[in-house]
C-alpha cells in the first residue's frame, strides 16, 4: 500500500501547480470575458523556452527566467495583435484561440521534433520524512507555486495596479468612470497569466518531460478547476485545484492510473449540472 | 532530421518521377493500370499487381521504404534503406540494374501509412517495400499489400497478427515478411530467457512488469507472470498495463516501491522515456529495464543527460557489437554517412533492400511470386544475425526465425566511463558479453 505521506506531497504539490495554471485562465476570463483555449499551448512555450535557454546556456535559473518572460511576451502578444480586436465577440474568441493553440503544437513539433525533452530538475535530491522520500524539486515546486499564488493576492489585493485589474473586473464601465484605462489592465492580465503559465510548464516539465501535446491536459484540468471554483475567481481556482488535485490523486491510487483526469470531467459536468455558477461564482460583484 | 516536405524523397535518383511530379492523368492511368492488374491477379491466382510485369529484371529496380521521419525509430528506416541502395549502386546495382529508393513518412499514423503505401505501390510502381514501425500501421496497410501483390519485407513492427493472416490465407497474404525484429511473442521468450540467465546475478528476485498498453506487448503480458515465476523462479508482483498517454509515473513507481521490487521489468516503446526519466529523476530504488525502445537510441545517454543510467533493453544489435561480420561495419558507414548511429529498425531495414537484391538476382525477375519463392527459402547473414524466415507452414508464417542459430538480439546496459560518458555495454548473450550488469549509481 502505498503510504498517506506520499499521496499527501502529490496532492499538496499537484494542487499548487494547477492553481497557478488555473488563476491565469480565471484572470483571463475574470477581467476580459475571453475563454482563453490557448492557456495550455503558454504551459508549453514556458517548457520549451526553458528548455532551449537551459541547453544553450546551462543554467535552470535562466531558463526559468525565460520561461516567465517568453511566455509573459508571447501572451502579451497573442492579445494585442489578435484578441484585443476580437475581444467582443465570443465565438470568434474560441476559434482564434484554438487555431494558437495547435499552431503552437505544430510549430514545436516542428521546431523540437515529437520526442519527450529533459527539462533538468531546479533542485536534485530529496529528503526522508517518516521513512518516504520526496523529491527537492517537488517541494520548490510547491513552495514556489505558493510564493507566486500568494503574490498574485497581494498584487491584486494591495497595490493600484492589482485593484484596477480587481475593478475591471467587477465592472469595466464603472472602471472606466473612474479613470481607468481597461485597455492598459487587459494587458497587465494577459503578461501576468501568460508568465503563471510558463512557470507552470517549466515545473511540470521538470518532474515529468517536455513535449508539444502537454498543454492540453492541464488545459482541461483547468477547465474543471475554474468551473468548479467559479468562473473569474482566484480563491475559488485555488480551492478548486486542490479539491481536483484530490480527487484525481485519490482516483489514480485506489482506482487506476488509466483514469487519470477523469474526475475532473464528472466534476465539470456534475457542477455545470448542479450549481453551475461554481463554488465561488460572482464573489467579486458581490464583495 | 529527415527532410519532411511532402512526405517524400528521393535519393540515388537517375530518374525524377518523383511522387510530387506525378500529374492526375498519369496517376490515374497508373492506378487504373493497378486495379487492372489486381483483378488480373485475382483471375489468375497470384502475379505481380505493381506493372512490372511478369519476369526480368527492368532498367530500374525502384524500393520504397516507409517510416515515420520525426522519430528515430522511422528516420533508421528511411535512411539504412538509402545507404544500403546507395552501396549497392556503387558495387554494380541489383542484376545491373540501377536502384531508386523512394521514401515515404508515415507519421507512425495508420490512416497516413495507408496513404503513402498507396502512393508507392499504384503511383511509382515499386518493385518491394520495406519499413513501418508501428505495428497499428503495419496492420492497416496487409489488406493493400496482399490487393498490390507487392513484396514488403517489415523492419520495426513486432505484431504476431501479422503472420496470423499469411497462415489464415497464404496465397492472399504471402506478399509479406519480416525481417526484424523478432515477433512479440519471442520478445516474451526472450525475457523469460534473459531472467532465467541474468536476474540471479543482478539481485533481482523480485519484479513488477510495466508494459504499454499497445498491440504489441499483448503477447508478452499474456503469460509472462507464470513464465517469469516459473522458468526464472522470480517472484512477480504485478504485471502492469500502463494507458497511452500516462504522464505522471509517481503513482506506478510508488505502489513498486511499496512493494520492494528489485526491479521494474519493462516493454516500452512509444511512452518510455517520460517512464524513464521520471524513475531516474525520482531516484527509485530499484533498477529499471528488459525491452526499452527509446534507451536503446545511441543518443539517448546524452540527450536525458545521463537519466539512461544503468538502463537495459533489448535491441537487434549495438554499434559495437558483433553479431555478425557484417554488423560494426553497417554501423560505421552508416555513421559516416549520417553522423549518427543506427537504432534497432535501421539494421532491419538495411539487412531487407540486401535480400530484396539477393531475391532479384537469384531468381532475375521482379516478379513477385518468384520474389516471394526465393526469400521462402532464403538464408542470409544480415546485420542482425542469420536471417532465415518461417516457411508457409511454420510456426510463424513469414515471420524472421529466433535463436541463437537465427537473429536472437542482445541485452545491453547504459554504463559510463571514466569521463562519465555513457556506453551500451551488451550483457547477453554469453559470447557478446562486454560487461556485467550495474546497478543504479543511487539504489
Amino acid at each position: 500500500m502505498v503510504s498517506a505521506i506520499t499521496i499527501a506531497t502529490n496532492v499538496l504539490m499537484l494542487g499548487a501547480l494547477y492553481s497557478l495554471v488555473a488563476i491565469g485562465f480565471t484572470l483571463i476570463f475574470g477581467v476580459g470575458g475571453v475563454l482563453n483555449l490557448s492557456h495550455g499551448a503558454i504551459i508549453t512555450v514556458g517548457a520549451y523556452s526553458a528548455y532551449a535557454v537551459d541547453a544553450a546556456t546551462g543554467s535552470i535559473v535562466l531558463g526559468a527566467i525565460a520561461a516567465a518572460v517568453i511566455s509573459g511576451a508571447f501572451s502579451l502578444a497573442l492579445y494585442k495583435g489578435l484578441i484585443s480586436k476580437v475581444r467582443h465577440n465570443p465565438v470568434t474568441v474560441l476559434i482564434l484561440t484554438l487555431v494558437v493553440a495547435i499552431v503552437v503544437e505544430q510549430l514545436m513539433l516542428v521546431i523540437f521534433g515529437g520526442e519527450e525533452l529533459l527539462v533538468p530538475q531546479l533542485l536534485d535530491g530529496s529528503i526522508t520524512v517518516l521513512s518516504d522520500s520526496i523529491q527537492l524539486n517537488r517541494i520548490l515546486v510547491f513552495v514556489l507555486s505558493w510564493v507566486l499564488i500568494g503574490g498574485l493576492f497581494y498584487f491584486v489585493n494591495r497595490t493600484r495596479t492589482g485593484k484596477a485589474i480587481l475593478a475591471t473586473s467587477m465592472s469595466d464601465k464603472g472602471a472606466a468612470l473612474v479613470g481607468i484605462d481597461s485597455e492598459q489592465v487587459y494587458s497587465y492580465t494577459w503578461v501576468l497569466a501568460g508568465a503563471l503559465a510558463g512557470l507552470a510548464g517549466l515545473f511540470l516539465a521538470s518532474f515529468q518531460t517536455a513535449n508539444p501535446l502537454m498543454g492540453r491536459n492541464p488545459l482541461l484540468l483547468s477547465f474543471s478547476i475554474v468551473v468548479l471554483g467559479g468562473l473569474g475567481s482566484i480563491r475559488g481556482s485555488v480551492i478548486g485545484a486542490y479539491l481536483i488535485s484530490f480527487l484525481d490523486q485519490m482516483t489514480i491510487q485506489f482506482l487506476s492510473e488509466r483514469l487519470a483526469g477523469v474526475s475532473a470531467l464528472v466534476v465539470l459536468v456534475l457542477v455545470l449540472l448542479i450549481r453551475p455558477k461554481g463554488l465561488f461564482g460572482r464573489e467579486l460583484v458581490e464583495e | 532530421m529527415v527532410n519532411n516536405n511532402n512526405g517524400s524523397r528521393r535519393s540515388n535518383g537517375s530518374r525524377t518521377n518523383s511522387a510530387l511530379g506525378v500529374n492526375r492523368r498519369s496517376f490515374l492511368r497508373a492506378t487504373g493500370a493497378g486495379a487492372v492488374g489486381t483483378a488480373l491477379a485475382g483471375c489468375l491466382g497470384g502475379g505481380n499487381g505493381n506493372g512490372n510485369g511478369g519476369g526480368g529484371v527492368p532498367d530500374t529496380v525502384t524500393i520504397g521504404a516507409l517510416g515515420p521521419a520525426d522519430s528515430p525509430m522511422g528516420d533508421s528506416i528511411l535512411k539504412s534503406a538509402e545507404l544500403a541502395v546507395s552501396e549497392i549502386n556503387d558495387d554494380g546495382g541489383i542484376a545491373g540494374a540501377d536502384v531508386e529508393v523512394s521514401t515515404k513518412d508515415t507519421k507512425d499514423q495508420p490512416g497516413t501509412t495507408r496513404e503513402v503505401y498507396q502512393e508507392l505501390t499504384t503511383g511509382e510502381n515499386v518493385d518491394a517495400t520495406v519499413g513501418i514501425f508501428g505495428s497499428e500501421s503495419l496492420l492497416s496497410i496487409m489488406g493493400n499489400i496482399a490487393q498490390q501483390s507487392t513484396v514488403h519485407l517489415t523492419a520495426g513492427a513486432a505484431t504476431p497478427e501479422a503472420p496470423a493472416l499469411v497462415e489464415e490465407n497464404y496465397d492472399r497474404n504471402k506478399y509479406w515478411f519480416r525481417v526484424g525484429p523478432i515477433n512479440s511473442v519471442f520478445l516474451g521468450e526472450s525475457q523469460v530467457q534473459f531472467a532465467a540467465d541474468r536476474f540471479e546475478e543482478m539481485g533481482w528476485e523480485k519484479i513488477a512488469f510495466l508494459a504499454e498498453d499497445y498491440k504489441w506487448t499483448e503477447p508478452i503480458t499474456n503469460d509472462i507472470q507464470s513464465q517469469l515465476e516459473e522458468e526464472a523462479g522470480v517472484e512477480v508482483t504485478e504485471v502492469r498495463r500502463v494507458a497511452e498517454g500516462t504522464e505522471d509515473f509517481t503513482p506506478v513507481y510508488d505502489q513498486l516501491e511499496s512493494d520492494e521490487v528489485d526491479g521494474a521489468y519493462t516493454a516500452l516503446a512509444h511512452t518510455g522515456t517520460t517512464a524513464l526519466v521520471q524513475w531516474a529523476q525520482q531516484q527509485r530504488p530499484f533498477g529499471f529495464g528488459g525491452i526499452h525502445v527509446p534507451t536503446q537510441l545511441p543518443s539517448f545517454y546524452e540527450a536525458t543527460q545521463g537519466a539512461a543510467i544503468s538502463t537495459f533493453s533489448q535491441t537487434t544489435a549495438t554499434a559495437n557489437s558483433e553479431v555478425t561480420e557484417k554488423t560494426v561495419p553497417y554501423a560505421d558507414a552508416y555513421q559516416e554517412e549520417y553522423d549518427s548511429l543506427p537504432v534497432y529498425t535501421g539494421y532491419s531495414a538495411y539487412d531487407a533492400v540486401y535480400m530484396i537484391k539477393e531475391a532479384i538476382e537469384a531468381t532475375e525477375s521482379v516478379n513477385s511470386d518468384d520474389l516471394v519463392s526465393e526469400l521462402e527459402g532464403m538464408s542470409y547473414t544480415g546485420t542482425g544475425g542469420n536471417i532465415e524466415f518461417f516457411g508457409p507452414d511454420g510456426r510463424f508464417p513469414h515471420d524472421v526465425r529466433y535463436g541463437a542459430d537465427y537473429a536472437q538480439g542482445v541485452y545491453f546496459q547504459w554504463q559510463a566511463d571514466e569521463s562519465g560518458e555513457g556506453h551500451q555495454r551488451v550483457l547477453w548473450p554469453d559470447d557478446l558479453e562486454e560487461a556485467e550488469y550495474q546497478s543504479p549509481p543511487w539504489a
